[in-house]
């Protein structure tokens, strides 16, 4: 593997050029994310439009004459929910992970007995509606008296992302080279430290994206917070929205506006993550 | 292509090698280690197991007692609800909504898959060129996952809103007539794919990418060698070489796009009349669109979409298997 | 040495087991949340999400428990989500001591058994508006005590309609409302606006036609019935009305009369203040009946319950809690903070009294119905769905108005049976 490394040595000396021939794929990707994050873009608009221009026909594609009320109300109400809802998605992501895991590494490399059936199983599961989900769930808290505690949330997001990490975890550890684990048999490592030394390293790539999505799902679930945390003192920022959403009113200024703020923070932390990441991998195929 | 990742184990696993036993006892009897490899292999497995158990048992019990029973409030509340066995499927299956709902549960989610994948995986091609930027912007496609999907319909069915959206804005100043998307009958349904399909692209982009990092770079290598055209590389190499990550990204795409009810809910609240309600709209506007809950038919109705998914399922341990072989 | 591998693996295994149990288990110690706290402490649900600690609903809720001698614990739920959350509680014999519910919903909770009616917590319920408690009245039993109330009227732009020559104190029949939005049409402008959406808010804002016409909730398939169904579905074929009020919500119908735009929007109380505010010279009319005068429209509010208890002893402190909420004083209040028009004669008054602006919508509510009323009860929900439904099919033209409500009066037969 040592060809990458070369390759990038082969690289280096014309990256110069190599930014003048890819700046069309800039501009190129620039137009697709435009159009991908143009709905984002209308709901800070709209965020920031007073009511009575709000259904301005034709609508006004800036907004001149902004109002920032929504944004107040926000910064005044809200911005210890984003707290709340950053621990829930980091306690899901490392839950998930910490289960998922070691369970897809067996069902990928181990082959136990009935793990077809279990894989199987897990697909089911994902089928169930949340709410029904959800239901269950208040009477299990309930009885275990974890009702409104951010830890009984934690759980329950991440039975969104468990299945779903062991699926993913699966279907790309079962691509990982069997000559990497022999290798690691052969140097005296049992099972675990071959997992924990080998087969997780290696699998770099599909941690992340398993970690992102039980972030995401986390970050963005609103049934299960409503269920089972609506009650307690610390909120997610999906019940925030809520409080502007009343019987006959939708104050949708600040609905917008909580929206906008709390994709702020977890935005950067993507961005953030995706260069680690981008980084991390290059830094491993060189070491290889 | 000895070089390729994704070999099949039984062929690479090479038992025993010269100088492997040496100083090792004899192994123990091949029925033992069975044992204990199952015995290992189960403990990975124990966690997920046990969440299983926990955590999904009950609420598919739940699910399916509740299909067939005849629920109402009251008897959801002290629970001596009455056996009726398939009656509330019958019901279902007689009701005059199960046909348009089968036909709209079809069509949006084929059609969403369809689309999702396709521009996806041309997605994760194209970020997967490193150019300047292009990790900034592939983390930025998943900005619209970060939004609370009442945020993200929201937004949608004001863009599309008949009088004052954005979308017929456009379509006018072009000189077009613009589109009732969300009040006509005809339109509705394309309007919540095309929400969902929105939806849906990070999702496939973020899987398809990870797993082409995983491919090596060596093939590409070699194929360059060959004289292999960008295209040539894609439909001999990346593709193939994806089959099992794209499997799998299909079949929860499949699995997630059943049972969206947020956005179509949101959007239209499967209206107008019936032109936009899938089963998974069904079940909730059952059990918890008027202020009566129904949870009997809700619950059959959605043990219907569990069953749709149980077929997939089959079908893709049958592709799995076929590919294993 | 071999032991030693099989020993790791059992190890292994057990790892992965307390991993699990550590996940499960680890995190359930501290105290116990939900409602079952200490004797002193009472919880209260409503639908008021908008109201955080700090503000005067709050801090009133507070005030009633501690002269009750108690401490409330108060959580404010998104309106659709309190009534699956109230029956789940229910279920689980977790109901708050003090339930403050939507009407509609009410003969639904008292329908599951979930709530205490008015005798057995002897409240005396006498001072009320009798067509306001309806609302909470199921088989001749009370369920409840109204928080307030409000409901549906015609606010209009006066701009509008003096440039189209329309008087709006004319307006006293659907024949003369029609002349008007067609004035206005030719003048230039938009005619009215309002929220046809395919849930309770629309049959909501469906009913004051539906009552103006002098038809009846038990037979969707009248020809009154298709007469009001073909004054909305003209509106919108014609351009009186847009497009849009097929999916329109009663806050988006509102939006569409705040830009100005429009003539007309039928809309509630709570926008009072909204309207204040704008730059729109607004008056207010009521929704005119077929025929003439003024057409009953809806009520709309919340009723404060006491839900059943294990412990029958706490209803004593709930029903002080109860009292003290709705004493003339607090009715002012609260209705002032909620917009909403009180229940009773003498809290009226006094809002009147401090807001003259009222009094168009104090006559409203004297004209509304209850939904639930002529004892429909819990079959009022299965009505109401295939109404709004009908009300879906006909404006977006799958349907004509007569075909549209003959198949909802099929299905509303059979849902009720």
């Amino acid at each position: 593997m040592s060809s990458i490394t070369t390759r990038l040595s082969n690289v280096a000396p014309g990256s110069r050029r190599r930014g003048r021939r890819t700046w069309h794929k800039t501009l190129l990707g620039l137009v697709f994310t435009a159009i991908m994050l143009f709905p984002i873009y209308w709901m800070v608009n709209v965020s920031l439009t007073p009511a009575d221009r709000m259904r301005s026909s034709p609508p006004s594609w800036f907004p001149f004459a902004p109002t920032f009320d929504g944004y107040i109300a926000v910064i005044q109400q809200q911005l210890p929910y984003l707290g709340t809802s950053l621990v829930i998605g980091l306690g899901t992501v490392l839950l998930t992970v910490v289960v998922a895991a070691p369970a897809a590494y067996s069902l990928a490399k181990l082959r136990p007995k009935g793990g077809g059936a279990l894989s199987f199983v897990l697909l089911v599961a994902q089928m169930i509606p949340q709410v029904i989900v959800a239901m269950g769930f208040y009477a299990i808290y309930l009885n275990l008296g974890i009702l409104n505690q951010p830890a009984g949330l934690i759980i329950a997001d991440s039975t969104l992302a468990v299945p779903f990490g062991v699926l993913i975890f699966t279907a790309f550890m079962s691509g990982i080279p069997d000559e990497l684990m022999s290798a690691a048999k052969l140097d005296g490592a049992g099972t675990m430290r071959t997992f924990l030394s080998v087969v997780l390293p290696v699998s770099r790539n599909s941690i992340v994206t398993v970690s992102l999505f039980a972030f995401l799902w986390a970050w963005s679930d609103f049934v299960f917070s409503s269920t089972l945390n609506s009650g307690g003192d610390a909120q997610t920022i999906t019940l925030g929205i809520y409080r502007y959403i009343g019987n006959n009113n939708q104050d949708w200024n600040s609905i917008m506006a909580t929206a906008v703020v709390a994709s702020i923070p977890a935005t950067i932390l993507l961005i953030v993550a995706q260069r680690y990441v981008a980084a991390g991998v290059t830094a491993g195929a060189v070491k290889d | 292509m000895s070089s390729t990742i994704i070999e099949r184990p039984e062929a690479a696993v090479p038992d025993g090698r010269p100088a492997t036993n040496a100083g090792l006892p004899p192994r123990p009897s091949l029925k033992k280690r069975f044992r204990a490899d199952q015995l290992t292999a189960w403990g990975f497995i124990a966690p997920v197991v046990a969440y299983l158990v926990i955590f999904y048992a009950y609420p598919l019990f739940k699910n399916v007692d509740l299909s067939v029973r005849d629920y109402t409030v009251r008897s959801f509340i002290d629970g001596n609800a009455p056996f009726v066995g398939f009656a509330n499927f019958t019901a279902i299956f007689q009701n005059p909504t199960f046909g348009p709902a089968l036909v709209h549960t079809l069509l949006f989610t084929g059609i969403s898959i369809a689309f999702q994948f396709t521009i996806g995986m041309a997605l994760a091609v194209f970020f997967f060129q490193n150019f300047r930027l292009s990790s900034t912007l592939r983390a930025l496609f998943l900005v619209p996952w970060l939004l609370p999907l009442i945020v993200s319909a929201s937004t949608w069915s004001w863009m599309m809103n008949s009088d004052s959206g954005v979308i017929n804005s456009v379509i006018q100043s072009f000189g077009g007539t613009g589109i009732n998307w969300l009040t006509s009958p005809h339109w509705a349904l394309v309007a919540v794919i095309i929400a969902n399909i929105w939806i849906g692209i990070p999702f496939n982009l973020v899987i398809l990418y990870s797993g082409l990092q995983n491919i090596s770079t060596d093939i590409y290598e070699a194929a360059s060698l060959d004289g292999a055209n960008a295209s040539q590389k894609f439909w001999r190499i990346t593709f193939p070489l994806l089959k099992p990550v794209s499997a799998i990204t299909i079949l929860l795409g499949l699995v997630y796009t059943l049972k969206v009810f947020d956005i179509i809910w949101i959007m239209t609240k499967g209206g107008p009349g019936d032109s936009s309600t899938t089963f998974a709209i069904w079940s909730y506007q059952l059990g918890f669109g008027s202020t009566l809950p129904d949870f009997s038919p809700a619950a059959a109705v959605g043990n219907l979409l569990i069953v749709i998914a149980l077929i997939f399922g089959f079908l893709y341990l049958r592709v799995q298997k076929r590919q294993d072989a | 040495m071999i032991s030693f591998f099989r020993r790791k693996r059992a190890l292994t295994a057990l790892a992965g087991l307390a991993v699990a149990t550590v996940a499960l288990t680890g995190c359930s110690t501290g105290s116990g949340g939900g409602s079952s706290a200490a004797k002193g402490t009472y919880t209260f649900w409503d639908p008021y999400p908008q109201f955080d600690a700090s503000s005067a609903w709050t801090k009133l809720v507070e005030k009633c428990g501690t002269e009750a001698g108690v401490t409330i614990k108060r959580t404010g739920y998104d309106t659709s989500d309190l009534t699956s959350k109230a029956l789940l509680a229910g279920q689980q014999g977790n109901s708050p001591d003090l339930l403050l519910v939507d009407n509609p919903v009410v003969s639904t909770l008292a329908d599951a058994g979930l709530l205490t009616d008015t005798s057995e917590t002897k409240t005396s319920t006498s001072d009320i508006e009798a067509n306001i408690l309806a609302a909470g009245q199921v088989d001749g039993k009370t369920y409840g005590v109204p928080i307030g109330a409000n409901t549906l009227a015609l606010y209009y732009n006066k701009k509008i309609l003096s440039a189209a020559g329309v008087d709006a104190s004319k307006i006293t029949t659907w024949d003369s409302l029609t002349a008007a939005l067609a004035k206005v049409k030719a003048d230039g402008k938009k005619g009215i606006t309002f929220s046809a959406i395919g849930t309770e808010e629309g049959s909501f804002q469906f009913l004051p036609w539906y009552w103006g016409s002098g038809a009846d909730l038990t037979k969707l398939d009248s020809s009154d019935a298709a007469s009001a169904l073909s004054l909305w579905t003209d509106w919108v074929d014609k351009g009186y009305a847009p497009n849009s009020v097929i999916n329109n919500t009663q806050t988006t119908s509102w939006q569409e009369f705040l830009t100005g735009d429009f003539a007309f929007s039928e809309n509630g109380t709570w926008q009072l203040a909204g309207v204040k505010a704008s730059k729109i010279d607004y008056g207010i009319i009521s929704i005119p009946a077929k025929a003439g005068g003024a057409a009953p429209a809806p009520t709309g509010g919340e009723f404060l319950t006491i839900p059943v208890q294990k412990d029958s002893a706490r209803y004593a402190v709930s029903k002080k809690i109860q009292s003290c909420l709705t004493s003339t004083a607090n009715y002012v209040s609260t209705d002032t903070t909620l917009s909403y028009v009180a229940p009773t004669k003498a809290a009226q008054e006094k809002q009147v009294a401090a807001d003259p602006d009222l009094e168009p919508w104090v006559t409203a509510v004297g004209d509304a119905k209850g939904r639930t009323s002529d004892n429909l009860g819990t079959k009022y929900p299965k009505i109401s769905e295939q109404l709004w439904k009908a009300v879906q099919n006909s404006l977006s033209g799958s349907q004509t108005p007569d075909a549209a409500l003959k198949q909802a009066q099929t299905a509303a037969a059979a849902a009720i049976k």
